[in-house]
């Protein structure tokens, strides 16, 4: 080392000797395994990056190489399916998605050419679009610009697209046009979105369903039918040829199938009609409140299983089904009660504790003072929001709740399960004929009421209606006859019939949110009360669905059919998937159960007024069978009543099934407002048939044709009313209406005039409004004043 | 004479290495430039090979710059050492008058008859005769403290000029580095060297360490924020490291043998300017580890000539000539792998030859001259 740095001379400063310097001054050893050295370092760093990229591709390579061939798809356009349409049964739409389009800006290429265009562009934008603020739009442009994609406009209607397109188009071919006066080619393009559109608004709400967000079914049709409406998005691909060119490839969108439902909407918005008019005038008719906390109507084909129509109250618009400004929530009152009660409640817990807490605190300041503060900070700021809450949240708040939307958007005919009253009690004769328990012929001695055990059931008729035929009992609705043979049956075969009725389990109707009230149903474990309660409905609950699938089935000859909504599926091409055909599920009843039972029924309707509970259901010209229901709700001594009423015509082939369910009418008497429920099918029946062109088969009265005619003027009327549904709507020329075109001034309901629901100020019973006598609600058959009427138990 | 033959025809063959390496890699580095650049070429300069033909130019430039500059005897240059001193700090500066340009944020351009030229390239070239002439001239005092700061100094005004002016802190390293490491070899000390390199890793550990920890806020500064994006490049792939994430994927998705020449689907807009920095992932992702393999061996084998050559060399300012040269190289080649690969935090350093860049061709063509220059006169003893 000291030889070599001797060989350095110090700073050089003679040029003159320089080269022959540097010539000599050759790198030392030392230098040469600097160098060296230097080179290892850099081999091994070398070597250390080579290692690095295996470690990546070993790790990460397949990661990574599907990371790469994801990201590809960030070249492609989604191209969204239509899902598929609604349709009723002749071939009206409930529901459809329309194509729709979103108004994008490109920002980039409205300032090409150094943003000639922009005026051009932006004044077609404001033609095609008034709506568009096209201010917002420039500074856009303005501040952006190299911003590819905003979205100014949501959803606008394919016409003024076209506007656009064609405004674009015109100038860009318009070769004698100046430069600033063209469109900017593509910097505004439209981006394809579906929409769902239900031109009927509300009508069939509960069973249409409605669509949320990305095409999801909610409720009804919409939701059980979710897949099958709803198609598979296709797929645009770019990808670049060997050309280095970009070329696209197009994998279409599968549209959804269409389904074909077997509902009305004719049908549909005639029951819907004279529900909202009950609606309307029983509001606040005794007490304050709704009409009733329900109203449903089922109408069926009995001998299919078709549903015609299904409704409840009250309705909600399915093109809105979040804005509940228009609907009637009076029914839902009770659910805000509870709200505001509950609310109440913690407010006084949250007091009470306070309260307690400052005792606690001045008895032990010292141990909890930390702990205390904290909380007691946190706490009182906590209630001052609550407080304010509580009082801010007005009721509206309360009204606008999820809860709330909810009972809205359910149906109730098949999600809420009641006690169905003496509608059942054709169920426990079928039940008892068809085991051979009864002939169907025995006489009973009804007393007024029946002792089992500790208790003593009333008949509705406490005094009793002496020796009653099977027949007689149906007729009269008679509790204690079918106690009897309820008695007769024995609990495990009633249990086994009302098991092969499908109480307790779902009927598989294809709508969404079906329930099957299994759990209010009785099992083995029902006692002798139970089964003489539930020969006459009381003491277990059911589904409308349930019923009026049972029901059908003991009139039709004893099949009972699987309930349905949708007769076809239609794929996007029109071929024809799949179609539901009447679907028998089990016979329940042989044909001469069915047989008697249809005459029993007919017996409820079309005997004399005086002994029988349903001719008020009759509507004028045809036969019709059917059975009242009465049913206490409970608790018991609130008195409060479901009333219904279930009918079918013709009485002896039975073409269509109506089943009527007000749950807690508003009025007085609620045990004798069973009228309310059979006028109510009457009115609905005496349009709906003359809608199906089912022929009046019986004489009608004169007083019978002056009713009717005032009925039927005002049907006509109602149905003009009803744009959307005018087109094939009631069969006017059946009535010869001459109210074509005349606007419903009221929604009274027709035939119901006031005096019809005038009661008898010493008892409270209603009046026969022809003869003025008084009447039980229950049979509809005049009765002594002093006589008591009760079905308590 | 016999000895001075040997030499001589073993110079040559290292000559003729030297320049089918250095072609070799021209060559390469123009057909990944087309691979990489050309759909982006075409989306935006409306011609798939204008970045192809820009670089083609400065190559050819560069070549002839390469002849002319080894046609002279290195000697030469040692005579313009502080002019060349002054005029590297000066093009630099040239960055704040109106020939300054900007691209892509950073003011680091110069627009000279149309041409971006980045004054940075030249500076480095230019030191790096600067400081083999001054090393050479004060060999003695670099082993003492006060001529230590001395070429520290003279160090510190470009890369504080590069740092400051350009905000470019990676090419301020390089110049650090070339300085460093020409010292290092030239003096007679190598322990300090070594300890204060130790030292620097020791304080950029613990930075990292601090960051990576929170213990400093990592959003005082965006390169300490990239420090972050480093550790976890997957959590910001949206921003920060968007750029180090597409190259992963890329070298991940190669394999072995690659997807092929052309095949890339990265450079389809996903790597932004996949020509430039990040070209070398798109050699992963097209010719896999294998590719990868065979430009690191040109490069290796072209570090190895330079070596050759210094170590050869007739005379100490020939030698750090080329100990320069090599540097240069060697830290650029390290410093862009090292980024595509995540290894070190990214920042923007090109891979000599094969990105995108005309000054940094023309001006490495230039020092690859001043090595055949040097190599030239190592023949004759």
């Amino acid at each position: 080392m000291s030889a070599s740095i001797r060989t350095f001379p110090k700073k050089s400063g003679k040029n003159k000797n320089r080269n022959e310097n540097s010539r000599t001054r050759r790198l030392t050893f030392s230098m040469k395994r600097k160098l060296l050295g230097l080179l290892v370092l850099v081999l091994v760093a070398f070597l250390g990056l080579l290692y690095r990229i295996v470690q990546i591709n070993r790790d990460n390579g397949d990661s990574y190489k599907k990371q790469v061939l994801s990201q590809q798809s960030y070249d492609s356009k989604v191209l969204p399916y239509k899902r598929g349409s609604i349709e009723d049964r002749n071939g009206s739409i409930f529901a459809y998605s329309e194509k729709v389009y979103n108004v994008i800006v490109d920002a980039k290429l409205a300032n090409g050419d150094n943003g000639i265009h922009i005026d051009a562009t932006m004044d077609a934008l404001k033609k095609s679009f008034p709506e568009i603020d096209i201010n917002e739009v420039r500074d856009y442009i303005r501040d952006n610009p190299s911003g590819q994609y905003k979205k100014f406009l949501k959803r606008v209607t394919a016409d003024k697209v076209e506007v656009y397109k064609n405004l674009e188009e015109e100038s860009l071919a318009d070769e004698e046009a100046q430069e600033a006066d063209k469109v900017a080619k593509n910097a505004v393009w439209f981006e394809e979105e579906y929409i769902r559109r239900y031109p009927y608004d509300s009508v069939a709400c509960d069973m249409i369903g409605f669509v949320q967000g990305d095409n999801t079914g909610q409720y009804g049709l919409e939701e059980y039918y979710n897949d099958t409406l709803n198609g598979s998005n296709g797929r645009e691909y770019g990808f670049l040829n060997n050309d280095g060119t970009l070329e696209r490839t197009v994998k279409k969108a599968t549209d959804g199938s269409t389904i074909i439902t077997t509902i009305d909407v004719n049908i549909q918005s005639i029951v819907e009609k004279h529900i909202r008019e009950f609606a309307e005038k029983y509001a606040n008719n005794y007490r304050t409140g709704p009409a009733a906390n329900n109203i449903g109507c089922v109408i069926m084909n009995p001998n299919t299983g078709e549903v015609y129509s299904m409704a409840n109250y009250p309705v909600f618009n399915l093109n809105d089904p979040r804005n509940m400004d228009g609907v009637d929530l009076s029914p839902y009152e009770s659910l805000v009660k509870k709200k505001k009660k509950t609310a109440e409640e913690k407010e006084e817990e949250e007091d009470k504790d306070t309260v307690s807490e400052d005792a606690a605190d001045s008895s032990d300041e010292e141990q909890s003072e930390e702990a205390s503060e904290a909380s007691e900070a946190s706490e009182e700021a906590g209630q001052e929001v609550s407080e304010e809450e509580d009082e801010e949240e007005d009721e509206e708040d309360l009204y606008d709740s999820e809860e709330i939307k909810n009972a809205v958007w359910k149906n109730f005919c098949i999600s809420d399960t009641y006690e169905p009253g003496s509608t059942m009690k054709p169920f426990t004769v079928a039940a008892a004929k068809d085991a051979g328990r009864i002939s169907g012929y025995e006489t009973y001695e009804c007393t007024g009421a029946l002792e089992i055990g500790e208790h003593v059931i009333h008949c509705h008729n406490r005094f009793g209606d002496g020796l009653l035929t099977v027949k007689e009992g149906i007729a009269k609705s008679c509790n204690v006859v079918l106690m009897d043979v309820a008695f007769a049956l024995k609990k495990d075969d009633w249990l086994k019939y009302n098991k092969n009725f499908n109480f307790g389990l779902k009927t598989n109707i294809d709508l969404a949110g079906e329930v099957n009230g299994a759990e209010t149903t009785f099992n083995e474990k029902m006692g002798t009360t139970d089964l003489a309660v539930a020969s006459f409905g009381q003491g277990f609950n059911a589904t409308m669905i349930q019923m009026i699938a049972g029901f059908s089935a003991l009139i039709n000859g004893g099949y009972y059919y699987q309930p349905h909504v949708v007769s076809r599926i239609v794929n996007p091409e029109g071929a024809v998937t799949k179609e539901n055909n009447p679907r028998v599920v089990k016979q329940v009843i042989s044909n001469e159960t069915s047989d008697m039972i249809r005459d029993f029924c007919n017996s409820v309707v079309m005997s004399d007024p005086k002994e029988c509970t349903g001719w008020s259901a009759r509507p004028a010209g045809y036969t019709m069978g059917g059975k009242t229901g009465t049913a206490e709700k409970l608790p018991r001594a609130a008195k409060n009543y479901v009333i219904s009423f279930i009918g079918y015509v013709p009485a002896d082939d039975p073409e269509v099934i109506a089943y009527i369910v007000i749950d807690t009418p508003n009025v007085e008497e609620q045990s004798e407002s069973t009228r309310l429920a059979t006028t109510l099918c009457r009115d609905i029946m005496t349009e709906v048939l003359r809608y199906m062109n089912i022929f009046p088969t019986l004489e009608i009265t004169e007083e019978e044709q002056a009713e009717l005619d005032i009925m039927l003027e005002d049907f006509s009327a109602g149905a003009v009313s009803d744009n959307s549904v005018s087109e094939n709507s009631v069969s006017e020329n059946e009535a010869g209406a001459e109210g074509e075109g005349r606007q419903q001034d009221a929604m009274e309901p027709v035939e119901m005039s006031e005096n019809r629901i005038q009661y008898d100020p010493e008892t409270g019973y209603p009046l026969d409004p022809h003869t003025g006598e008084v009447l039980d609600p229950v049979t509809g058959q005049p009765i002594d004043k002093t006589l008591p009427s009760d079905l308590d138990f | 004479m016999k000895r001075a033959a040997v030499p001589k025809t073993r110079n040559i063959h290292i000559d003729i290495t030297l320049v089918f390496v250095v072609l070799f890699l021209l060559f390469f580095g123009l057909i990944m430039i087309y691979s990489a650049s050309a759909y982006s070429a075409m989306r935006t300069e409306n011609s798939s090979t204008y970045y192809l033909f820009s670089q083609a130019r400065a190559t050819l430039i560069g070549l002839v710059a390469m002849i002319l500059v080894s046609r002279f005897d290195y000697h030469i240059y040692r005579k313009f050492a502080w002019p060349l001193y002054g005029a590297s700090c000066f093009v630099i500066l040239l960055v704040l008058t109106p020939l300054g340009m900007t691209k892509n944020g950073a003011r680091r351009w110069l627009n000279i008859f149309g041409m971006s030229v980045q004054p940075a390239e030249i500076a480095k070239a230019g030191l790096i005769i600067f400081f083999a002439a001054f090393i050479c001239s004060n060999v003695k005092s670099i082993s003492k403290l006060k001529g230590l700061v001395q070429t520290m100094f003279l160090t510190g005004i470009p890369c504080a000029l590069v740092y400051f002016v350009t905000d470019n802190l990676s090419t301020a390293i390089i110049i650090f580095c070339i300085v460093y490491i020409m010292m290092f070899v030239a003096s007679e000390r190598s322990f300090i060297y070594i300890l204060v390199v130790l030292l620097i890793l020791g304080a950029i550990f613990a930075l990292v360490y601090a960051v990576e920890n929170n213990i400093i806020p990592a959003d005082i500064s965006f390169r300490l924020s990239r420090i972050k994006a480093w550790k976890n490049p997957e959590a910001y792939a949206s921003n920060t490291s968007y750029q180090t994430v597409q190259a992963l994927y890329s070298i991940g998705s190669g394999g072995f043998l690659g997807k092929g020449l052309g095949q890339s689907t990265q450079k389809l807009g996903y790597i932004p300017e996949a020509q430039n920095d990040m070209i070398f992932s798109i050699i992963c992702e097209e010719l896999g580890i294998f590719g990868a393999l065979a430009v690191m061996l040109l490069f290796l084998l072209l570090i190895g000539i330079f070596f050759m050559v210094a170590i050869s060399a007739p005379d100490l300012f020939g030698s750090l000539l080329v100990t320069g040269v090599m540097t240069h190289f060697a830290v650029q080649v390290l410093l862009n792998i090292a980024v595509v690969t995540n290894t070190i935090p990214n920042t923007g350093i090109t891979l000599p030859f094969i990105s995108y860049g005309g000054t940094s061709t023309l001006f490495l063509l230039a020092e690859v001259g001043l090595v055949l220059s040097v190599s030239r006169k190592s023949g004759i003893e």
